[in-house]
């Protein structure tokens, strides 16, 4: 079979994979990601503050503090697993929600596939390890504008990086500064409050207010059994709740019943 | 050395592990499984609820109880907590102000009472 014409002495492989640009094209398309995420900064850096402090003042050890922060990466997985790790409750149960908490990485994840695909595996992989939420936003909107854009993953990688360094500074200072905070002040309580401002906007339509109140009722009665396992039915309960009264509006938006 | 062989420790590490290994499943996901892998819609409508239904399973008795048991009253710091930390979200949309405020709330009646 015939190759295609010999490739010019700057690309040192013949590689058939869409150009992903010139090394200034990736400089300043990674650079713009940055810029991007600057206006997020203080939300993140105040939730890095209280995801750090509520570590270690729940009782995580100063290692165990740091190993989970840097090894999770995940802050909502992370404040809702920790009452479950420091209450000593059985590891699939913490595992399981663990994962209902990152579930929606799924949908990043498919969502990102599709423009991210040329990018070769090991570097796909870590770009998948760095996604957050508002960096997901933030690509996703600016591919919007601009679908066909060659640097568009050093572009997600900018705004990915941004992300991880500051995450990561601010929830070791959290973790850092904890050990000067007088335990009888509750600081923990900072990360059920962070928890809150993720919950409010997801009840605003009437799926997610659905899934809130049964989850919140169920995981509520259930306090009491063994291990935390109505947790887990609780979760399931919200999300079957929710897709049933999604499926219902969908079914009565379709038209009148013959 | 005894302290790192201790079942306890060695427990709480397997389950930060566990955590930490939901991270890298569910973010290379679809990115590892390449073109041919699609998510059937009813199962991307379920995950899209999954975040609200765990939340709220978490967070709301943990807010309804205080030293063990369900206090629905004034001095559940928690719940006030609570309470104050949303009517801020609510209009303001920050998470700083928030948490301020939610931690106001709550300092307020852990003091009082």
């Amino acid at each position: 079979m015939a190759t295609p014409a010999s490739p010019p002495m700057s690309m040192p492989s013949p590689d058939l994979r869409p150009s992903r640009g010139t090394a200034d094209e990736r400089r300043a398309a990674f650079r713009e990601g940055v810029r991007d995420y600057l206006p997020m900064l203080p939300a993140l850096i105040a939730w890095g503050l209280v995801t750090g402090v509520a570590l270690v003042q729940s009782g995580l050890t100063l290692a165990q503090a740091i190993g989970f922060s840097v090894t999770a990466f995940a802050a909502s997985a992370q404040l809702a697993t920790l009452p479950l790790i420091v209450g000593g409750v059985p590891l699939t149960v913490i595992v399981l929600t663990a994962l209902m908490m990152n579930l929606r990485f799924v949908i990043y994840s498919a969502a990102l596939k599709g423009s991210l695909q040329h990018v070769p595996f090991g570097r796909r992989m870590w770009y998948g390890y760095l996604t957050g939420d508002m960096g997901v936003v933030l690509y996703l909107k600016r591919m919007q504008r601009d679908p066909g854009w060659a640097a568009r993953d050093a572009y997600f990688h900018g705004v990915a990086t941004v992300n991880f360094a500051v995450w990561h500074v601010s929830s070791l200072a959290g973790i850092f500064a904890a050990a000067w905070i007088p335990r009888d002040w509750g600081l923990e309580f900072a990360g059920t409050v962070a928890l809150i401002a993720l919950l409010v906007p997801l009840c605003t339509r009437l799926p997610g207010a659905v899934a809130t109140a049964i989850a919140a009722t169920i995981g509520w009665a259930t306090l009491h059994w063994p291990a935390r396992l109505g947790l887990v039915v609780a979760i399931v309960a919200g999300i079957a709740a929710a897709v049933l009264v999604d499926r219902w509006r969908e079914r009565r938006a379709a038209g009148p019943r013959r | 050395m005894s302290a790192a062989l201790d079942p306890q420790v060695l427990w709480t590490w397997a389950a930060i592990l566990g955590v930490a290994a939901t991270t890298v499943i569910t973010r290379c996901s679809f990115l590892a499984l390449g073109e041919r892998a699609k998510l059937p819609p009813v199962v991307e409508r379920g995950l899209r609820y999954a975040p609200a239904a765990a939340l709220a399973a978490l967070v709301v008795p943990d807010v309804l109880s205080w030293d063990g048991a369900t206090r629905l009253a004034l001095d559940n710091p928690k719940l006030v907590g609570a309470a104050v930390a949303i009517a801020v979200f609510l209009p303001t949309r920050s998470m700083l102000a928030t948490i301020a405020a939610g931690m106001a709330g709550y300092t307020v009646v852990r003091l009082w009472f």
